[in-house]
């Protein structure tokens, strides 16, 4: 692993491990909220969460929350931090491909949502229990596609904002809206109209009907992973033209 | 472009929004030389070497860094320099010594050695921001000279730095020449760049001013000398310090341009054979004041008055630098 992108990327889980953002927003977070919010409702099959246990409705949904937190949050602000101290600039001088820095963030990402979502689902076991997955393939698929569109749009935003309190401020406005619209908030059923159809638009909408309808079978959400897809697609597409250090 | 010849500019230019920041530059550097690229912030100096390393692509001339166009083989020359840029940092939870890792290209590039040598072995586990700032320029040393480089280019490398940090470094670049590495040192710091480089090369407004070895610019541009000395209090006209036929003596000595007296404080201002003769006809005078001081213009003085005189021709490099020991380093600014 002495490639240069292999030592970008050891490098960069490393700090991953020390960075105080990511470790809140990424890995505490979540899993806090989901707690609190997944025993909210009861554990009764409900009509407002499609006939589902409201507990195992929330910890289906909160993996995307994880998803949401790592591409609005973490990706974006230590990315444009980099880009704002000049350390994008002292990788390139030193002979990383142009490409590298993009990758290395994208393997970070998806690793980080693997292991926060680790985490969550084994304090979710125990509190409320892990629902059945009903379809495996468009679970994974579901994920490993909201995982490449959202870290895609979080290398996009820290190349596209001028500074780490810019990306870390735009990140949050972005973030809390679709984490309570999108996933970690109330069930679109009980939403009104005008809420429910904004929260129609949230990518994070998207990714979380791809991945909880077919996990708890209350659907397919055959639509929404379609569009999750094409997201995925056109963002690292553009993350990848993006970054180049 | 010769195995002595490391770097080879000409006709460099490059605009930013069609400001012209980068004029019309040629630059030679030799294998182990240390050649310092001069001038005010805003002469070019940083935009030049950041084409040096491909990491801007000029607007027109041709550049070629150990043999590479830096314009189309830069993934393929930026490994082979060591660089140590403007305005950058590491993260700031990196420790030195996965830095070192993170550098290393090869996992064989000498960082233990380098860490060694450059004394911060024992802080191998700290992280990048309790770095003072001069240990933060030594680590940018080791890891712009990782892989063995053949050329290193420094860009302001102890900006910002107290006087002990800068004396730190300035050994550290001096060890590099022993080793024979070829070093590009990008400075406004005058005094740094009289004591590290072999050449200077003067830059303003984008272009080349002139270059040569420090003490050839200062013979060019600096040779006014000022003595300073304080007439007897109790000098006569016709006394042993007679000072009126003293002071007339200094007028009419060669080399003289001025003698201003002010209450007995006198300051004689020519060029540098004038010590001579103003020190003969102190003593002919038979009266040698105690208090006697001469200053020399140094680099800075010299280039100051380059830097004043308006609209300067560009003068073109003479003629690559003969080869010497070497080493390289980078920087720039726009």
């Amino acid at each position: 692993m002495n490639s240069a992108v292999g030592r970008l990327v050891r490098t960069e889980l490393t700090l991953m491990k020390r960075d105080p953002l990511t470790l809140t927003f990424v890995f505490v977070f979540p899993v806090v909220t989901m707690l609190i919010i997944g025993g909210s409702f009861g554990t009764d099959p409900d009509p407002a969460f499609d006939g589902a246990n409201p507990s195992h409705w929330y910890v289906a949904s909160y993996l995307t929350v994880v998803v949401a937190a790592t591409g609005l949050i973490m990706v974006p602000v230590h990315l444009a931090s980099y880009r704002e101290r000049g350390v994008l600039r002292r990788f390139a001088a030193a002979g990383f491909p142009r490409w590298s820095f993009a990758l290395a963030q994208l393997v970070v990402g998806l690793v980080a949502i693997v292991a926060s979502s680790a985490i969550l689902l084994a304090v979710a076991a125990p509190v409320y229990g892990v629902p059945t997955v009903h379809d495996w393939p468009r679970v994974v698929l579901a994920m490993i596609a909201g995982a490449v569109a959202f870290v895609s749009i979080g290398v996009l935003l820290g190349t596209l904002l001028p500074s780490a309190r810019a990306a870390q401020a735009v990140g949050l406005i972005l973030f809390f809206p679709s984490f309570l619209l999108g996933a970690g908030g109330p069930p679109p059923n009980v939403m009104g109209s005008a809420l429910r159809a904004i929260a129609g638009f949230l990518p994070l909408t998207r990714v979380t009907d791809a991945v909880r309808d077919p996990w708890l079978g209350v659907g397919t959400a055959t639509g929404s992973l379609f569009v999750v897809a094409g997201l995925a697609a056109a963002a690292s597409v553009l993350a990848l033209r993006r970054s180049a250090l | 472009m010769s195995e002595t010849e490391v770097v080879r500019v000409r006709g460099l230019r490059k605009s930013y929004g069609g400001r012209v920041v980068v004029d019309n530059v040629d630059l030679d550097v030799a294998a182990g030389e240390i050649v310092g690229l001069i001038g005010a912030n805003g002469a070019g100096k940083t935009t030049t070497v950041e084409c040096l390393q491909g990491l801007r692509r000029p607007d027109a001339g041709t550049l070629r860094v150990l043999g590479l166009d830096p314009t189309t083989q830069a993934e393929a020359l930026r490994p082979r320099l060591g660089s140590q840029l403007q305005d950058s940092a590491l993260p700031d939870r990196l420790r030195v010594g996965e830095a070192v890792f993170l550098f290393d290209a090869t996992g064989g590039g000498g960082g233990e050695e380098l860490l060694e040598q450059f004394g911060l072995a024992d802080r191998r586990r700290s992280v990048f921001a309790a770095l003072s700032g001069g240990e933060r320029q030594r680590l940018f040393l080791v890891l712009a000279l990782l892989n063995r480089p053949r050329l290193v280019i420094l860009d302001e490398l102890t900006q910002g730095l107290d006087p002990a940090a800068r004396r730190s470094v300035w050994a550290a670049v001096d060890q590099l020449r022993r080793d024979g590495t070829t070093v590009l040192l990008v400075t406004h710091e005058l005094d740094e760049a009289e004591a590290l480089c072999d050449r200077v090369v003067a830059m303003r407004g984008g272009r080349v001013l002139d270059s040569g070895a420090p003490i050839d610019l200062v013979n060019r541009y600096g040779r006014q000398v000022t003595i300073r000395f304080t007439m007897p209090p109790g000098a006569a006209v016709g006394g042993a310090a007679d000072a009126g036929g003293t002071l007339d003596r200094l007028r009419r000595a060669p080399g003289v341009d001025e003698v201003v007296d002010r209450a007995g404080q006198v300051t004689v201002r020519g060029d540098r054979p004038a010590i001579a003769h103003v020190g003969a006809a102190l003593v002919s005078s038979g009266w040698v004041p105690p208090d006697l001081s001469v200053q020399v213009p140094n680099l800075e003085d010299a280039l100051l008055d380059l830097l004043r005189r308006p609209d300067p021709e560009p003068v073109p490099e003479p003629r690559p630098v003969q080869p010497r020991i070497s080493h390289p380093v980078s920087g720039a600014q726009r």
